[in-house]
């Protein structure tokens, strides 16, 4: 334990680190210029600009977020994303698409990556054969997206569903140099508890999820980083989300203070998508549910672990 | 026969674990194998769709109700091989919990971290591993840490890889080979890096209690057991 006088000494060191918010989205509504995928998750007309992400990032005192791409997976739905990053480069970095049933992912990868702050790549499916079949990492559909990663060193921002979860150690153990980021608290969700409320995912899946024992065993591949975001899809409860507590500390158990990343997913965090706690209370959050830990491992998790980790200097 | 090390009560105190070589053999352990990758086979389909739905986890696989579709399952329970180990580690009055039929895909981690089953102060919990092929280095066998049945030994934690636990050995053997311990002590199921599924029987008892006595657990089968089974299976007191 530290002393009182240790403990306030690291929450002034807390209070100097950057705020960085590791996973949002933004879109703006379907235009000539910003075309994008509509439907009952983000209808034509709906947006959640960059301006207004700006504007709750400096009342909140958040410093920089890594844009997730959403809307659409081709290179002409990145427009909008492509446009915020070059537009605030001091501010934000990227997250891209790439399409399941692209002819050429690596060629699609690297002219997202090569004039902008796009980064690295969401995937959600992994393309590879069912449990209990023969496993060769090689015939994976997203293979290909994996080795180009390792090469260019893009970052994977890993979402994936339950029935690929037992893939994704092979691939972390073939690519231990590619940095990746298991979104939302590392449930992946199975195909019958997923649905729409509101306009943002809810998710019924008990917690612990069945692949726990995955995620302890993920824990020991020193490249990943568990996120702590998407509370809100996942819990029973309003903020904090305290039936969320145990595992969340398990994970900090697992991967220590160094190795989680906070993001806030918004724009389905705010007001708008009917959270009381709202943005400033997802900002709050890492503190809240880390209360016993020093204000170094709070900033770290808030901040510090992505501006190394997502390069964001 | 069973190859019974001779000093086994005192392996089981020391140590806690008995190696039994050859516990299933011949024609025996065929039918148990076929009885399993049939059954196996058939409720596979269900527990894919358990996966993708988010209620199942593909790490490990059990025949779901195995007792209740293979009267030879059943056997196994009192099996004159080891069941005379079980009676003696259980203090003259054995409870079978639940026999696991289960198969483990290979997989870059294990599907279970390490852990004892019960704590100290708990009733004593033998447990039998039978291996339903045969398992080399590196091809997911059980693995144990002689001794941590014995509270003063302790304690021990967690490592975050498994192949870095103080002290553990891991169990080779060929097919029909059952690995009995003692439930304090601290196991898992390391790595499987074979190309293909490890398949095992994992048979659970305990000494008789009230806590654990559940007369609805084996209710299914509970018309196909002797009055003896039935006291051991906890169907009745």
């Amino acid at each position: 334990m530290r002393s009182e006088r240790q403990r306030k000494a690291w929450l002034t060191v807390a209070e100097v680190l950057v705020k960085i918010d590791a996973h949002v989205h933004v879109f703006s509504k379907v235009t000539a210029e910003f075309p994008r995928e509509a439907n009952d998750q983000l209808p034509a007309e709906d947006e959640a600009p960059v301006e207004r992400l700006l504007k709750t990032m400096d009342d909140t005192g958040v410093d920089r977020s890594l844009l997730i791409q959403i809307g659409g997976t081709s290179i002409e739905h990145h427009a909008y994303l492509l446009h915020c990053l070059s537009t605030y480069p001091e501010r934000f970095l990227g997250i891209g698409r790439i399409p399941d049933d692209v002819d050429d992912p690596v060629d699609h990868m690297d002219r997202l990556a090569e004039t902008s702050g796009v980064i690295g790549f969401r995937l959600f499916g992994l393309g590879g054969p069912e449990p209990l079949q023969p496993v060769d990492i090689r015939e994976f559909r997203t293979y290909p997206i994996w080795k180009r990663a390792a090469e260019m060193d893009y970052v994977i921002w890993l979402y994936p569903r339950s029935i690929d979860v037992h893939l994704v150690p092979f691939l972390l153990e073939a690519f231990p140099q590619v940095r990746v980021g298991y979104n939302h608290l590392m449930v992946s969700p199975g195909t019958e508890n997923f649905q729409m409320e509101n306009g943002r995912p809810r998710i019924e899946t008990r917690m612990p999820p069945a692949h726990r024992q995955f995620v302890r065993g993920m824990s020991r591949f020193e490249n990943v980083r568990a996120l702590i975001s998407g509370q809100y899809a996942f819990s029973n409860e309003a903020w904090p989300y305290a039936d969320l507590r145990d595992w969340q500390h398990y994970l900090a158990r697992l991967f220590g203070a160094d190795r989680l990343m906070w993001g806030s997913d918004f724009p389905f965090v705010t007001e708008e998508y009917g959270d009381e706690a709202g943005y400033g209370g997802q900002v709050r959050l890492v503190e809240e549910v880390y209360d016993e830990w020093t204000g170094e491992e709070r900033g770290m998790i808030s901040g510090g672990n992505a501006e190394g980790f997502l390069r964001f200097k | 026969m069973v190859a019974i090390p001779k000093d086994y009560r005192e392996q089981w105190d020391e140590e806690g674990y008995i190696i039994l070589e050859d516990a299933l053999e011949g024609d025996h352990l065929k039918e148990i194998q076929d009885a399993f990758k049939k059954h196996a086979d058939a409720a596979l389909p269900s527990w894919i769709e358990g996966v993708r739905s988010g209620r199942r986890s593909a790490g490990s696989f059990d025949i779901p109700k195995a007792m209740e579709k293979e009267d030879a399952f059943i056997d196994l329970a009192d099996h004159p091989n080891w069941f005379g180990l079980i009676d003696e580690f259980s203090q003259r009055d054995p409870l079978f919990i639940n026999g696991q039929f289960r198969t483990v895909p290979p997989n870059p981690i294990s599907y279970v971290g390490w852990h004892p089953d019960i704590p100290y102060d708990g009733p004593i919990h033998p447990k039998m591993q039978i291996y339903l092929e045969d398992v080399g280095p590196g091809e997911g066998g059980f693995a144990f840490i002689p001794g941590s049945h014995r509270r003063e030994k302790g304690p021990y934690f967690r490592p975050q890889r498994l192949e870095t636990m103080p002290g553990h050995r891991e169990f080779t053997g060929r097919a029909g080979t059952a690995i009995l311990f003692n439930g304090y002590g601290w196991h898992t199921s390391t790595i499987n890096r074979t190309g293909h599924p490890r398949r095992s029987v994992i048979l659970i008892y305990e000494k008789w209690n009230e806590n654990r006595h559940d007369p609805e657990r084996h209710r299914g089968i509970a018309e196909r057991l002797t009055p003896e089974r039935k006291r051991l299976f906890g169907v009745t007191r």
